[in-house]
């Protein structure tokens, strides 16, 4: 299963890769790949299904055009696609609205390729840690929440309800919301410092 | 170096894309100059690809594959991007960050016409003025405050949150000593009366679901004009 999802990961990285240089197999390949998934994501968060899909044509085309500045080694694809439907999301929503904010706001450097190369650029380290190697950790940690802390951080990311409403939600005490959803992300938190010991064991194994 | 920083479910939140305009302005200041949260905001968006990842697939339109195809070739011009939605917002972006002060925080250069120094500061006191942001939302009201070198709040709590980002000068209350790009949080636990320090005018940048309650009792005679 890691296996599988390793190579899945860096299936996706070389996609990317390939379109960065126009090539359009790569792109459909891309396309079969992911687009239900990212549709997926689009009707979670609470689109209708025909916004859904033009959320994913636009999430695509922009998958185009930053081809070109997509690192592996800042971020696995699935990543960087993450961070491209979130903010054409925020965007398409505020379309009409002018005095809402824009994602360009939030991210002003664009997505997380451009930060990467900005601002970590000095730190070697930080390349590496960031690359697929946990990205299936990661997973693995979602998969062995417990289904209540599971339950809540779907909720944080695709309905964005803040705790109190989902407390409501629930029917749960706010408290104990914010307790599972502490210990979810200090599970996390463990497990970023556990990839880093790894990192290193493996880079000094390695050279 | 930032000392006090938003809680992880804040930062989770703004990674999954999910903060109303204020507070994401406020976290995405604090972000841009403070390294560890970055890290944290990475790694939560990480989770977000592999929840994603992990989603059951829902069927696409039979048509799209062939949509997307002719949307990119009926664009597909050497040297050109493709248009993908984004651009006219972008052009409006880069057209206000042109005019901008650059030693403002980035989030915060479209919307604030000139550094602290030249607002048009309001309010009822030399002690403690005010310029209101553009972006409120209908949870949370983001303005600046600024507290004249060493002069202290009159003591007040708060009916709600109030989330405060330090930009430029410091100030200190009862649990801390608060300098630029900290963000600190008080709620209606919190009893404080935040001096600024001598040297120079404290500015900050506070994002609040409700409106300060003053306790003392010059507070409870200032508080109606407070907003």
């Amino acid at each position: 299963m890691t296996q599988s999802n390793r190579s899945n990961a860096q299936y996706l990285n070389q996609l990317v890769l390939q379109i960065a240089q126009h090539d359009e197999r790569a792109y459909l390949d891309l396309f079969e790949s992911c687009a239900s998934r990212l549709k997926a994501y689009a009707i979670k968060c609470g689109s209708n299904p025909s916004d859904a899909e033009d959320l994913l044509q636009e999430c695509m085309l922009t998958v185009w055009n930053k081809a070109p500045q997509f690192n592996p080694k800042a971020a696995s694809a699935m990543t960087w696609m993450y961070t491209i439907i979130r903010n054409r999301r925020i965007d398409l929503l505020r379309k009409e609205k002018p005095h809402l904010i824009q994602s360009f706001d939030l991210w002003p450097d664009g997505e997380v390729e451009q930060t990467h190369s900005d601002q970590f650029a000095s730190s070697q380290l930080d390349d590496d840690v960031e690359s697929d190697l946990n990205a299936n950790l990661v997973r693995i940690l979602i998969e062995s929440l417990p289904e209540e802390q599971r339950q809540i951080v779907y909720k944080v990311y695709f309905e964005g309800k803040s705790h109190s409403e989902i407390a409501l939600d629930l029917g749960i005490p706010l408290g104990t919301i914010k307790s599972r959803l502490r210990l979810a992300m200090k599970k996390l938190d463990n497990l970023a410092k556990e990839q880093m010991t790894w990192l290193i064991i493996i880079l000094l194994t390695n050279f | 170096m930032a000392n006090y920083h938003p809680a992880d479910e804040l930062l989770m939140q703004f990674a999954a894309g999910q903060l109303t305009n204020a507070l994401g302005i406020q976290t995405a200041c604090h972000l841009e100059s403070c390294k560890p949260c970055q890290h944290k905001a990475r790694l939560y968006e990480q989770l977000g690809g592999d929840l994603i990842d992990i989603s059951t697939p829902v069927e696409v339109d039979a048509n799209a594959k062939s949509r997307l195809l002719d949307n990119l070739h009926r664009q597909l011009k050497p040297g050109t991007k493709v248009d993908d939605g984004s651009d006219e917002v972008a052009s409006l972006y880069r057209e206000q960050l042109a005019n901008a002060n650059q030693r403002l925080p980035k989030p915060l250069q479209r919307f604030v016409p000139d550094y602290y120094d030249n607002l048009p500061w309001a309010g009822f006191s030399k002690s403690i003025q005010s310029y209101d942001l553009p972006f409120s939302d209908d949870r949370y009201t983001a303005r600046f405050y600024k507290i004249a070198a060493g002069k202290e709040l009159p003591q007040h709590t708060h009916k709600g949150n109030e989330f405060t980002l330090v930009l430029s000068g410091s100030f200190s209350d009862l649990s801390g000593d608060y300098h630029p790009g900290d963000f600190v949080l008080a709620n209606t636990s919190t009893h404080h009366q935040p001096k600024a320090h001598n040297k120079e005018d404290c500015i900050c940048f506070a994002v609040t679901d409700a409106p300060l309650k003053m306790t003392g009792f010059f507070g409870r005679m200032l508080n109606p004009f407070l907003k």
